[in-house]
C-alpha cells in the first residue's frame, strides 16, 4: 500500500485507510477528509516540507508525519 | 435578544460583526483570528440585540480548546438565533457544521458570505434550493464590501420576532446510520426521563461520536449501562461503515453535506486565477524562502526608514518645547521637573513610539489580510519540526511580532497542551512591536539597521535553541500539521485602516497614559532622589551588564511595557542624544537585555490565564536568566566589534 508521501504532485488519489492517532483523524474528518475521500496533490516536495492537497477546492497543508499515515490508491 | 455568529474558521464572522457593531473584533485572512468572544449591543431598526462573535469552529466537538469553548458557550447560553456564517466558495465543507447547528433546536439563519469569491471560482449556488432542503432562510452577503449585511439583520429581526419556526424537515443520515441514531435516542429517552440539557438527538449523535466532553458529562451522571449501550452501537457503526469509529459521524455529516452541495451547486469554469500562480512562487521550496526573507526585510527596513525619519522631525519639535519651558521656569524647581516629565511622556508616545508602531502595524495587517501567514506556516513546517513543533505553531509566533498577548492566545489552535506550552514560550520571546520600537529606535537609529537585523537574527537563533531544549524536556510526539491554506484576498483599505486604528487605539488608550504616568513617576523620583535607591539595589545587575547605574529604574519600568524602557532611558539619561552618554556597546547590551528579559505584565497575565501561573513563573525566570546570560556574553564579546 502506498502512503500519501509516495504520490507525486498533480495526481489524484483515493484514501483507503488512515492509521495513526485519533486526533489527526478527527482533524482531517472535520475538513472532510477521510476513508473514501478523493483528493489531489498540489505540491509534494520530497525530503522537505509539508504536502499541499486540494479537497473540493480548499487547499490544506499536511505535515509529512501525518501524510505518512494516510494510505491511498491512485485513481 | 441574543444572536450568535457561528461559522467555520475564516468565514468572515468578525467582518459581519464589525460591519454592524463597529470595528471591535480583529479580522484577518487566517483561520483562528478570533480566540475570544466579542459581544456588542447593536441597534437594528429600532431594536437592540446582543450580538456575539464566536471563534471559528469546524464542528461542535471538543477536539481543540477553541472548539470546546464555542461548543460550551453555545450550549450553555440561551441564544434566540444563530447566524451561521458560511464561506460560499467552500459550501461543501461548511455545511457539516450547519447540520450540527440545526440539531440544537435554535433558529438558524445562514449568511452565505464571500459570495463574490464563489462567483470568481465559477461556483453558482441555488440559494432557494439550499433554503428549501435545510428548511431555513439563507442570505447572500459580501461582508468585506458591506453587501447584504443589512438584509441579513432584517431577516434576523424578522425571525426573532416570529419566534420559533414551524416544524422544519429533519435532515436524516443514510438509513442504516439513522437507525443507530434512533436506537440511541430512544434508549436515552427511555432510561433518562429527567430532562437533559441538550436536545436528545444531538446528545445521541455526540455520544456515538465518542466525544470526550459529552461522554464525561453524561456518563458521570448515568454510569455503566449507558456506556455499554454506546459501545455496542459504536461497534455496529464500525461494522456498517468499515471506517475508524472516531470519524464515522463526522464523515457521515460530510457525505450528507456533499449531497446537498451537489444538488445545489453548479460548477462553471473558474475565472483565470492569478492566485494559484502566485502560490507556485510564494510556496516554492526555494523561491518561497527568498520571498519570505525579502518580505520580512522590507517590512522592517521600511518601518525603520519611515520611523526614523518621523522620529527625527518630531523629537526636534519637542526639544524646542523643552527649551521654551526652560525660559519660564526655574531649572531645579519642582514645577519644571513635573512639566518636563510630562513632555517626555507625551513626546515619547508621539515622537518615539508612533512613528514606528504605525507603519509596522499597517504592514503586519496587510500581510495578515492578504493571507500570507498560513503560507509562512507551510514554508516553516520543516524548520519547526527541527525544534520539536510543526508548521501551525509558527502562526502564534508571527502574530507575536505584533503583540505577544494575542499570540499567546492564538496557541489555542494547537491541539496538544505540550505544543501549546512550547509555542507560548516561543511566542512570548518574539520581539513584539513594543520591543521592535526599542530595537529600531535605539539600535537601528544609533548603530545602524544592520545591527538591528542582528538582534532579530540572534532572537530567532535563541528561540530555536530554546524550542529544541523544551521539546527535549517535554518529549511527546506532536501530531503534525493539518492547516487550511485560504485563498489570497485583496486587502480592503477600509478594513486595514480600521484594524490599524483598532490596534493604535489600544496604544493610545492604555499604553500612552502609562508612558506619561511612568515619566511623571520617574521625574518625581529623580527630584526626590528616590531613583538612587532603586538604582543602587539594581547596581549588581547593571554593573554585571556593564551599564551605568542610572538606567536601573528603566529596567523596572520595562516590565510594565517594553517601550517604556526606551522612553525612560532617554529620561533617565536626560537626553535623546544617547551616544553622548552611552557607548555603542552599552546601547546594544541594553537592547538585548530588554528584548529577552521577562515578558511584559500583560503577557504574563495572559500566560498565567492560558497555561497556569506555575508555567508563567517558569517562563519569567527562564527569560530573566536567559537575558542576563546573553547580555553578559554580548557585553564581553562586544569589545571585538565596537
Amino acid at each position: 500500500m502506498k502512503s500519501l508521501l509516495d504520490i507525486p504532485a498533480y495526481k489524484t488519489v483515493k484514501i483507503v485507510n488512515i492509521t495513526g492517532g485519533k486526533g489527526s483523524r478527527r482533524q482531517l474528518a472535520q475538513l472532510g477528509i477521510g476513508v473514501g475521500s478523493t483528493i489531489t496533490i498540489k505540491r509534494n516536495a520530497p525530503f522537505a516540507g509539508p504536502l499541499l492537497i486540494d479537497n473540493h477546492g480548499s487547499s490544506i497543508a499536511i505535515g509529512r508525519g501525518v501524510a505518512a499515515k494516510i494510505m491511498v490508491e491512485e485513481v | 435578544m441574543k444572536i450568535a455568529l457561528v461559522g467555520q474558521p475564516n468565514s468572515g464572522k468578525s467582518t459581519i460583526f464589525n460591519s454592524v457593531a463597529g470595528y471591535k473584533s480583529v479580522t484577518s485572512n487566517l483561520a483562528g483570528t478570533t480566540v475570544k468572544f466579542t459581544r456588542s449591543r447593536v441597534r437594528l431598526n429600532g431594536n437592540v440585540y446582543d450580538l456575539v462573535d464566536l471563534p471559528g469552529t469546524y464542528s461542535l466537538s471538543f477536539s481543540n480548546e477553541a472548539e470546546a469553548e464555542v461548543s460550551k458557550y453555545l450550549l450553555s447560553e440561551k441564544f434566540d438565533l444563530i447566524i451561521n456564517v458560511i464561506d460560499a466558495s467552500q459550501l461543501g465543507r461548511s455545511l457539516p457544521l450547519t447540520l450540527e447547528l440545526l440539531e440544537l433546536n435554535i433558529p438558524v439563519l445562514i449568511a452565505l458570505n464571500m459570495y463574490d469569491e464563489a462567483i470568481r471560482k465559477g461556483i453558482s449556488i441555488d440559494v432557494e434550493k439550499i433554503s428549501r432542503i435545510l428548511g431555513i432562510r439563507v442570505q447572500k452577503t459580501i461582508a468585506s464590501k458591506n453587501q447584504g449585511v443589512r438584509e441579513l439583520f432584517i431577516l434576523a429581526k424578522e425571525m426573532i420576532e416570529k419566534g420559533q419556526p414551524s416544524e422544519r424537515p429533519l435532515i436524516k443520515c443514510q438509513r442504516d446510520v439513522e437507525e443507530v441514531i434512533a436506537e440511541m435516542e430512544s434508549f436515552i429517552k427511555e432510561n433518562y426521563s429527567h430532562p437533559i440539557a441538550y436536545p436528545t438527538r444531538f446528545m445521541a449523535i455526540k455520544l456515538l461520536e465518542d466525544d470526550e466532553f459529552y461522554r464525561q458529562q453524561f456518563f458521570q451522571q448515568n454510569g455503566g449501562v449507558l456506556s455499554k449501550k454506546v459501545e455496542q452501537l459504536q461497534r455496529k457503526l464500525v461494522e456498517l461503515r468499515g471506517k475508524p469509529q472516531d470519524s464515522i459521524m463526522l464523515l457521515e455529516r460530510h457525505s450528507m453535506a456533499m449531497e446537498i452541495y451537489h444538488e445545489t451547486v453548479q460548477l462553471g469554469i473558474p475565472h483565470k486565477d492569478w492566485r494559484e500562480k502566485v502560490d507556485d512562487f510564494l510556496m516554492h521550496r526555494i523561491g518561497g524562502y527568498l520571498v519570505l526573507l525579502l518580505v520580512l526585510l522590507s517590512l522592517f527596513y521600511g518601518v525603520f526608514q519611515l520611523g526614523s525619519f518621523l522620529e527625527k522631525i518630531l523629537l526636534n519639535e519637542f526639544s524646542s518645547l523643552e527649551h521654551i519651558l526652560a525660559l519660564y521656569f526655574k531649572q531645579n524647581g519642582l514645577t519644571f521637573h513635573i512639566l518636563k516629565s510630562l513632555i517626555w511622556g507625551i513626546s515619547g508616545g508621539i515622537a518615539i513610539v508612533l512613528p514606528y508602531l504605525l507603519p509596522f502595524l499597517i504592514g503586519l495587517n496587510v500581510l495578515e489580510d492578504i493571507g500570507y501567514l498560513p503560507r509562512v506556516a507551510f514554508l516553516m513546517d520543516a524548520f519547526m519540526h527541527k525544534i520539536g513543533l510543526h508548521g501551525t505553531a509558527i502562526i502564534p509566533a508571527v502574530l507575536g511580532y505584533g503583540c505577544n498577548v494575542p499570540a499567546v492566545m492564538a496557541t489555542r489552535i494547537l491541539p496538544s497542551r505540550r505544543d501549546k506550552i512550547i509555542a507560548a514560550v516561543i511566542a512570548s520571546m518574539i520581539p513584539c512591536s513594543a520591543r521592535s520600537i526599542v530595537i529600531l529606535g535605539l539600535v537601528a537609529f544609533y548603530l545602524g539597521p544592520l545591527w538591528a537585523f542582528a538582534v532579530y537574527v540572534l532572537n530567532i537563533f535563541i528561540i530555536a535553541i530554546s524550542g529544541k531544549v523544551l521539546s527535549h524536556l517535554l518529549p511527546e510526539v506532536t501530531p503534525g500539521m493539518i492547516l487550511e491554506i485560504p485563498s489570497y484576498r485583496w486587502p480592503a483599505l477600509r478594513v486595514i485602516g480600521l484594524k490599524t486604528w483598532f490596534r493604535i487605539k489600544e496604544f493610545l488608550l492604555y499604553a500612552w497614559p502609562l508612558l506619561i504616568i511612568g515619566s511623571l513617576i520617574l521625574g518625581l523620583m529623580e527630584f526626590f532622589e528616590l531613583d538612587r535607591l532603586i538604582n543602587s539595589v539594581l547596581f549588581p545587575l547593571t554593573s554585571l551588564l556593564g551599564l551605568p547605574a542610572v538606567i536601573g529604574t528603566t529596567l523596572i519600568f520595562g516590565v510594565l511595557r517594553k517601550e517604556l524602557a526606551l522612553i525612560m532611558l532617554t529620561q533617565a539619561l536626560g537626553t535623546t542624544e544617547i551616544l553622548t552618554v552611552l557607548t555603542s556597546l552599552q546601547v546594544f547590551t541594553f537592547t538585548i537585555f530588554i528584548t529577552f528579559y521577562i515578558p511584559c505584565l500583560a503577557t504574563m497575565a495572559v500566560l498565567s490565564r492560558e497555561l497556569g501561573y506555575k508555567i508563567m513563573l517558569n517562563i519569567v525566570l527562564f527569560t530573566l536568566t536567559l537575558a542576563i546570560i546573553l547580555s553578559v556574553i554580548v557585553n564581553q564579546a562586544g569589545h571585538l566589534f565596537f
